[in-house]
């Protein structure tokens, strides 16, 4: 069987035109996807049964048991945390939202370590974003800023950007330009028109010195700023200045580098300057394929993004407090519940070593390193594979993911639910 | 009056303990007050041993003394409006959260947010103050609005973020992006710190050591003359449009 118009569970592009071919019950070929699209529908090894730490080996439980054990783990801690989200559809992330709400724990989810600081700036500045279609089809200029999407998001330049048609450009390939922002010179810095190596921690300062020469004041900047020439800033203002439609996409390149937030608020206010001449727009490259809806879950349900506390029985959100990696290395949670992620694979040290010493519970289709950490972990279905949800793309539109097969998992929301009737349950609600 | 609360050793000491009760206007009315440490609200003396001498009918005649591992102890003198808190060890974040009056004294270090949003009122910190002190909160437009806070150590990152008025004094280095987005007030770090004064639109900054990765986008002014100390001038952040002033001993660039 061949499933037309599937959507890709990999990355924020939500690529919808892929063909999957089904034999068996298992996923035997892929279409149209990129590499690390394909493996992941064609991944195997998936866990079988729940899983129970029994001393130094794992026991096969049955679900209800599971959930049973991460539902009384939730109730009985004072600040559980429950992180992750990303890996996962909107549907599960609302649940998990109840969830902590009812335990008053802290939610989290993976933008406190990618885009966050991303979202921070927008709160400060705004946003002028516009979707990937418009400018698939009208930007003349594009510019990549500490993303290298040809291995980060294969397909991000073949559908909107490098190689795309345009509706109103005549011949897109000649007509849009690409320049590159990077430390070092990437794959796709390669096929950019130009190339801006900027010294490691510079992003700031390249970003204000555009800033202020873009309003006509070069005669102040530097001849060189953070390695790049005054002429060369002089030559991206003009470009830029000069474009029809520009649209700068970045990535952790700029949101996880010296000044975080900063350097995202610096870059939209760039932008803002840039909008005065004509028009220009920016965006976030995500990367879990869902980690903007679970902000719009969150934000939504909340009224905040992120790193959530609900200790209080109220929403508060302070990033750099309530966020995930904080709340481990200063061990301020004593309990915790990752769903669709893998924070052992990602975190600090001293983050895991609290893992280590608090119980978890994980809900993955997958063995991963966060496995080692878990008291119990949960093999589920995969959204977009064997379980269907909406995702949200890295623009902020939602798009139904497709189930390609069946099987007998469980999807994550299913789980979940299980789980938060249980807590409702001893909560006498 | 004089409250004095020693912290009782926790089974799970890491847990913060968020205590806004801590306001010496409070304990005008006695010590039955609550804090909550994660989900669970917990009574007073359940976390300190209380003893209180003396009496008052006016807050300003009201000081509290806070000792043991007070490190993690979080919002204690948030919307202080007047008397004294005195913190014998450090303290968690948030203390002085919207304080209008009074003072704090903090003998040991300062986690993060010390004097967040602060409106009036003194801030001394005998020892280092983490990130964000004398800041703002996410997204907001304006931090700290009036008042004094100084620290005898040294600042972390985003020293006095978005400060409109009031006094910040740092007698050590501060972290990067002091006086990140200022629009009013005066800072004055004795020691280094890094990209002071980013995307500022008014104030004052002085820095009395080496400004690191000093951004490009200051007009160089002149020498000025400050307290016994050559500073050279600058205005800025252009980027900004900003009419700030920068007053620096010695500056880098990243070039």
């Amino acid at each position: 069987m061949i499933v037309k118009d599937a959507v890709c569970p990999f990355c924020g592009c939500l690529c919808d035109d892929i063909e999957v071919e089904v034999e068996g019950g298992r996923v035997v070929a892929v279409t149209n996807a990129c590499e690390l699209g394909t493996t992941k529908f064609m991944g195997e090894k998936r866990m079988k049964n729940p899983i129970l730490r029994d001393g130094n080996q794992w026991k096969e439980i049955t679900c209800d048991e599971a959930v049973r054990y991460a539902a009384d783990m939730l109730l009985d801690a004072e600040r559980p945390l429950l992180y992750g989200w990303s890996g996962t559809h909107g549907e599960a992330q609302c649940v998990g939202v109840h969830m902590a709400e009812l335990v008053r724990g802290v939610i989290d989810n993976t933008s406190s370590v990618c885009h966050g600081p991303s979202i921070l700036a927008i709160q400060e500045v705004g946003h002028p974003g516009c979707t990937l279609g418009v400018v698939k089809n009208r930007a003349d200029l594009v510019i990549y800023w500490g993303s290298n999407p040809i291995d980060a998001h294969p397909r991000h330049l073949s559908r909107y950007t490098r190689y795309a048609e345009g509706f109103f450009l005549e011949n897109a390939f000649r007509d849009r330009k690409v320049i590159v922002v990077d430390v070092r010179r990437t794959e796709t810095a390669e096929i950019a028109d130009e190339f801006v190596q900027i010294k490691p921690g510079g992003d700031y300062a390249v970003l204000s010195a555009l800033r202020a020469i873009v309003q006509g004041k070069t005669e102040t900047i530097p001849r060189t700023v953070a390695g790049v020439t005054r002429e060369q800033l002089v030559r991206v203002a003009n470009l830029c200045k000069s474009a029809k439609f520009g649209a700068v996409y970045f990535g952790l390149g700029l949101t996880m580098t010296r000044g975080k937030y900063k350097n995202i608020r610096n870059a939209i206010e760039l932008v803002s300057e840039l909008s005065r001449h004509t028009k220009f727009t920016i965006s976030a490259m995500r990367g879990h394929y869902n980690v903007y809806g679970s902000n719009e879950v969150n934000t939504w349900m909340t009224g905040y993004p992120f790193g959530i506390d609900f200790s209080r029985g109220i929403a508060f959100y302070n990033p750099g407090e309530t966020t995930a990696v904080d709340i481990l290395a200063r061990k301020e949670c004593d309990a915790a519940l990752i769903v669709g992620s893998d924070p052992a694979a990602h975190f600090p040290r001293r983050c895991l070593e609290h893992l280590s010493e608090i119980p978890v519970v994980q809900l993955d289709p997958y063995p991963n390193a966060t496995t080692a950490f878990c008291n119990v972990q949960i093999p589920v279905a995969v959204t977009g594979i064997d379980a269907e949800g909406t995702a949200y793309r890295m623009d902020g539109v939602p798009i139904r993911t497709r189930k390609v097969l069946s099987s007998d998992y469980l999807s994550d929301r299913e789980v979940l639910l299980q789980m938060y009737t249980l807590m409702q349950e001893a909560k006498g609600q | 009056m004089k409250v004095t609360l020693v912290m009782k050793p926790a089974t799970k000491s890491f847990i913060p303990i968020e205590a806004e009760s801590i306001v010496p206007k409070n304990f005008l009315a006695g010590t039955d007050l609550s804090v909550w440490r994660g989900n669970r609200e917990l009574r007073l003396d359940e976390v300190f041993s209380i003893s209180v001498e003396g009496d008052a009918d006016r807050v300003e005649d009201v000081e509290v003394v806070l000792s043991g591992d007070t490190s993690r102890l979080k919002r204690v003198g948030e919307y202080m409006d007047g008397g004294k808190i005195t913190i014998l060890g450090g303290i968690g974040m948030h203390c002085g959260n919207f304080m209008s009056d009074g003072t704090i004294e903090v003998h040991g270090n300062a986690d993060g947010w010390l004097g967040r949003e602060m409106a009036g009122g003194t801030i001394i910190c005998r020892g280092d103050a983490a990130d964000y002190c004398a800041s703002g909160y996410r997204g907001g437009r304006k931090g700290m609005t009036g008042g004094t806070v100084e620290v005898f150590g040294r600042a972390g990152d985003f020293l006095a973020e978005s400060i409109a008025a009031g006094t910040v004094i740092v007698h050590g280095d501060a972290g990067d992006m002091a006086g990140a987005e200022m629009h009013g007030g005066t800072l004055v770090v004795h020691g280094n710190c890094s990209r002071p004064a980013a995307n500022m639109k008014s104030g004052s900054c002085y820095v009395f050591g080496t400004a690191q990765g000093m951004l490009p986008t200051f007009r160089k002014v002149g020498t000025i003359q400050h307290e016994g100390r050559t500073l050279i001038q600058f205005t800025g952040d252009i980027a900004n449009r900003g009419k700030g002033n920068l007053f620096v001993k010695d500056y880098k660039y990243l070039d």
